[in-house]
């Protein structure tokens, strides 16, 4: 069953069209990775979804979600589903805080947009999104500048899970971290998958990050989506030359019997 | 190397000596004037005029026998008091007007930036007289034109500022949390903004300080006999041979005040500017 249908999606710059005439539909619960090098359009269709494109930029083709083509919604009527239905994380850890609130401050603002809690309630519906992605309670009063990447990626997911969304859009959520920070935020955003049900669709330049969770995969090149299908089916049988090219460009280690002192036999 | 830091550092001491005296100096003034006023700056005495310094009258008195120093206290309230207000007033509208129109982009920044324009392309004093010429002479139209003049810099200076951070992705985020444009604006670019306005406020009070001077000093501003420092300097000019001193004492005191309000916005950018902080 599919929760969010792509039909026909282009974006229009002034010169060119950056995205053209996409499709692709995410299925409930399902983790979808849109894969593609810089500048082929992932960014800019996740931002079209939630009609967060820049001025100069305009959106043409339909989104449906929940029976509503959110491309046509109105501001006010957008922002009810942004935040409780569909939310984002970014690559950019750091700019997503507001640097002079702190990261408590980023949560009551949120939850004082969508819910009618006590501030005892919300401090402790907080403090428990903070533990559950393996945060302390500290992290509360803490500035943004004060965190790791690694801690502001998972505030960030916390934050963006915090009202059980029916989709998240990650945009290169691990691009800017390190291998076992990213790791472990691919790990922890894989067992909140679970336990809330969300879909992801999960943007990245990098198979080798999307290889152990996606469940579909597309592949987008200079605006056009080349191929979809099945995690296995895209990896392992690619119908497009380049599909195959960017699974030779990211070699993965062989596994440790083929190691020799010479290199990698076979 | 190490000569050059130590430089700076009596720089910055210099600095700070002189603006903690001077404050000290403004309070004494101000305890003065409240407490310890004799005279009133208004009621003429010919039988006292052009008298020299005296225990009873510390700077004399002027042509018309009123006591120098009260009417230069007192013009204080008068000069600074309404270059405040204007200051306010100006950042007032100006502030709101640049927020906007740098966080909507699109048509409205442009008409509002047209607006800005019009305003921005005839020099201050020339605009602030021709406002006041065409209202009247009066400190209100005076105040009134100041604020015309002003008040475009700091919609200016805001919308440059906004322009710059409504792109970073916290104000994307923001919006995909649902939060009203208007809560944007206040909560998470507002803050950015104060620390600019204030420096360029604190530099502005002189330069409104000397418009309101000069203006009153060829009759555009206050009307005598309104103790204000532009009209005292004007009251002044005739007598500008036998005694130069009534010349001399509200020049001083426009000069001072004008100084202090130097020296607190170069303090205050000190403060707020991180390129500073990263240099030394």
């Amino acid at each position: 069953m599919s929760i969010l249908t792509v039909n026909h999606l282009s974006v229009i710059g002034k010169q060119n069209r950056i995205v053209k005439d996409i499709s692709l539909d995410i299925h409930k619960g399902e983790w979808f990775a849109l894969v593609g090098q810089s500048g082929s359009g992932k960014s800019m269709t996740a931002m079209a979804i939630g009609q967060l494109l820049a001025p100069n930029l305009q959106a043409k083709g339909e989104i449906w979600y929940q029976e509503k083509n959110l491309l046509t919604l109105s501001s006010s009527e957008m922002r009810k589903i942004r935040g409780k239905h569909l939310a984002y994380i970014f690559q950019d850890y750091q700019g997503s805080f507001t640097p002079f609130l702190t990261i408590g401050q980023h949560f009551e603002e949120y939850q004082r947009t969508h819910l009618k809690l006590s501030k005892k309630a919300r401090r402790q519906q907080a403090v428990e999104a903070l533990i559950s992605v393996g945060l302390y309670e500290d992290i509360y009063r803490r500035y943004p500048f004060q965190l790791s990447g690694g801690q502001l990626q998972r505030v960030s997911i916390s934050i963006a899970l915090l009202l059980k969304p029916d989709i998240l859009i990650a945009d290169e959520p691990t691009t800017a971290l390190d291998s076992v920070s990213s790791f472990k935020v691919l790990q922890l955003l894989s067992r909140l998958q679970v336990e809330t049900g969300c879909a992801i669709l999960f943007i990245a330049h990098d198979l080798r990050h999307v290889k152990k969770y996606a469940n579909r995969i597309a592949v987008m090149k200079e605006g056009v989506i080349i191929e979809t299908g099945d995690k296995n089916q895209v990896l392992n049988h690619p119908q497009h030359a380049y599909t195959d090219k960017l699974i030779q460009s990211s070699p993965s280690l062989r596994s440790r019997s083929s190691l020799t002192l010479e290199g990698v036999s076979g | 190397m190490m000569e050059l830091v130590f430089r700076k550092q009596i720089k910055r001491r210099w600095k700070a000596a002189a603006i903690y005296t001077t404050m000290a100096f403004v309070f004494a003034v101000a305890a003065y004037t409240f407490l310890g006023l004799k005279h009133d700056p208004l009621l003429v005495n010919l039988a006292e005029r052009l008298l020299p310094a005296s225990l009873e009258h510390p700077l004399g008195t002027d042509h018309l026998g009123r006591d120098v120093l009260t009417r230069l206290l007192l013009g204080t309230k008068l000069t600074v008091g309404y270059g405040l207000l204007s200051l306010l007033v100006a950042v007032i509208i100006g502030v709101p007007f640049g927020v906007i129109s740098g966080f909507k982009g699109g048509l409205i920044d442009r008409i509002f930036m047209r607006i800005a324009d019009a305003f921005l392309s005839f020099p201050d004093t020339i605009v602030a007289i021709v406002l006041s010429g065409l209202l009247g002479p009066g400190i209100e139209n005076l105040l009134l034109a100041i604020v015309v003049v002003k008040w475009v810099n700091y919609a200016r200076l805001v919308r440059s500022t906004v322009i710059t951070e409504r792109q970073k992705d916290y104000v994307t985020v923001a919006k995909i949390n649902g939060v009203s444009s208007f809560r944007i604006m206040r909560k998470h670019l507002f803050p950015h903004l104060i620390g600019n306005v204030l420096v360029l406020a604190s530099l502005d009070l002189g330069k409104i300080i000397l418009l309101i001077s000069s203006l009153s000093y060829i009759g555009l501003g206050a009307q005598p006999p309104a103790p204000e420092w532009g009209a005292m300097l004007n009251d002044a000019r005739p007598y500008f041979q036998s005694n130069l001193f009534l010349m001399i004492y509200p020049g001083l005191a426009i000069g001072f005040v004008v100084l202090l309000s130097n020296l607190f916005g170069d303090y205050l950018r000190d403060k707020f500017d991180v390129k500073k902080e990263v240099e030394s």
